[in-house]
């Protein structure tokens, strides 16, 4: 098991996140930025739905209390063992006791710690990933203790994959025009698309809220399906940018659908970054 | 493509927007009534019974979203699949809905609102329980919270905006008007709605399944009952032998 020392800014369990419960108003959930979750999973040989820590601006320091193997993926935090800086992206051979320790993010937002054989809370709805109402925890705090593999005698072989990273100074989103796009008109389509917009601190695993508003006033909609990715504007032509544990539905104007990439550059954003859109025509 | 195919995909009732590479949303063109949603509920269960395709559905008042589990399928076959099996359902068939029967303590310590909403509305805190309690109630969809159900039905008696400023812990199991809703807080939640009173059943479970005893097209009435039976219900839960009708 490992063991919650402090729990940094904002740390919880999250896997590929849950499928197929939408009907029951369940959001997806899942982590922010799949891309480095992913990578955290393959660069242990874990299965791909593994459940990993996803922490987000200021990390946890946490006990191993059993040996095991660990990679870390994403922002960089300054990850620290044993108070020995660590390298990111490679698996990590851990000792009973060892201390690990994060800092402040420095680039990007949010790290994910992978675990060998992955972390095993209880499954719930087909997913480990921590949503208020769903899992007994809505996320980690200090002296929680997570139950991992214990560590089989077949030696471990870390994988030599190289691995693509994020690149955290990308910060032009590609997005696809949504259902609403055309009610807006040309001059305020192009400043969708030529505007630089600035993340307000309104942000967390719900929604993004950008700085800038349109001054165009749209008409709220019939409550309809959304996703994460969806780019809502409010009638005030507040932007909002859902994310991973938005609701399933909305009552808002979808202006545009972040692509899955996208979604995984502004997972990594955070309060003052910039933003631009690039918008695309699915066809 | 084939001039016929075309043909068939313009007699669709709603129009299909791809959303997404993974995601594709079909809006209906017309208001959302009973009739649509119960069109848009069939259809629904007729394309996750047919297509394996399918990860999940969502649905709005008059629209339907499509996650696929496979990237980039063809249009041809998005589209045709769509026209087939919509065109293959008989929408006459009697359905499997079900009425619900919720009970609720509409006594002051459950209802923070209900004098202040009544005077507001010109009723008596009872006339605003009889007109709440005598009004049947169709769910519409799921959403906001695991276990919210959209009802649709309140008298317009009842209609009043919701708060300025959403409180930031409405109990569990609050009975609430807000706009021309009324609804169910399955969880401690932030919310905006007046709270009249408060049911004990349980709106959500994740670890028992059928998860939420209720689905879209099913009907519901609320019973008034006094916190004696509130209590006995609660307890009635807690035992396991407390069952809804």
């Amino acid at each position: 098991m490992i063991e919650i020392i402090n729990s940094g800014f904002y740390t919880s369990i999250q896997d590929k996140g849950r499928i197929g419960f939408k009907n029951f108003g369940v959001p997806i959930s899942g982590a922010m930025d799949q891309h480095s979750f992913s990578w955290s999973n393959r660069l242990l040989n874990n299965l791909t739905n593994s459940a990993v820590l996803e922490m987000s601006f200021k990390g946890p320091k946490i006990c191993f209390h059993e040996d095991t193997f660990i990679a870390i993926t994403g922002a960089f935090m300054g990850p620290k063992l044993n108070g020995f800086s660590l390298e990111m992206n490679k698996p990590i051979g851990i000792k009973k006791m060892d201390i690990l320790q994060f800092g402040n993010a420095i680039r990007g937002s949010r790290t994910y710690l992978s675990v060998l054989g992955g972390l095993q809370t209880q499954k719930i709805l087909g997913s480990r990933s921590q949503f208020k109402g769903i899992t007994t925890f809505e996320r980690i705090s200090k002296r929680t203790v997570i139950p991992i593999k214990k560590l089989s005698f077949n030696l471990f072989k870390g994988s030599v994959i190289k691995h693509t990273m994020i690149n955290f100074d990308k910060n032009i989103l590609t997005a696809y025009e949504g259902p609403e796009f055309d009610l807006l008109p040309e001059n305020i389509k192009h400043q969708l698309s030529f505007k630089k917009f600035h993340l307000s601190h309104l942000n967390n695993r719900m929604g993004y809220q950008l700085k800038e508003k349109i001054t165009f006033k749209l008409p709220q909609i019939w409550t309809a399906p959304v996703l994460p990715g969806t780019v809502q504007c409010t009638p005030e032509g507040k932007l909002i940018i859902l994310m991973q544990d938005a609701q399933v539905t909305g009552g808002y104007s979808r202006l545009l659908q972040l692509d899955d990439d996208a979604i995984n550059c502004l997972a990594q954003k955070g309060t003052n970054d910039l933003l631009q859109f690039r918008i695309k025509k699915l066809t | 493509m084939h001039k016929k195919d075309k043909m068939s995909y313009l007699s669709l009732p709603f129009s299909i927007f791809k959303l997404h590479p993974k995601a594709l949303l079909l809006e209906w063109n017309q208001k959302p009534s009973q009739e649509l949603l119960i069109e848009i509920i069939t259809f629904k269960a007729e394309l996750e019974n047919k297509l394996k395709e399918i990860s999940q559905i969502t649905i709005g008042y008059h629209s339907l979203l499509i996650e696929w589990n496979k990237k980039n399928l063809s249009k041809d076959f998005q589209f045709s699949t769509l026209s087939i099996i919509y065109f293959s359902i008989d929408f006459k068939k009697p359905n499997s809905n079900r009425h619900w029967k919720i009970p609720v303590c509409y006594e002051a310590e459950f209802a923070q609102d209900l004098e202040w909403l009544s005077q507001k509305l010109n009723l008596s805190p009872k006339q605003v329980i009889e007109i709440h309690s005598r009004g049947l109630y169709w769910v519409c969809f799921i959403g906001f919270l695991p276990g919210f159900l959209y009802l649709d039905g309140l008298d317009s008696k009842l209609f009043f905006p919701r708060k300025n400023r959403p409180i930031l812990k409405v109990p569990r199991g609050s009975v609430a008007i807000g706009g021309n809703q009324t609804g169910i807080y399955p969880e401690i939640s932030p919310g905006g709605w007046h709270i009249i009173g408060k049911t004990p059943v349980t709106l959500f479970d994740p670890n028992n399944k059928p998860y939420c005893f209720a689905k879209s097209g099913d009907t519901l009435s609320f019973k008034a009952i006094s916190k004696i039976e509130f209590k006995n219900i609660e307890n009635k839960i807690i035992e396991g032998s407390f069952k809804l009708t």
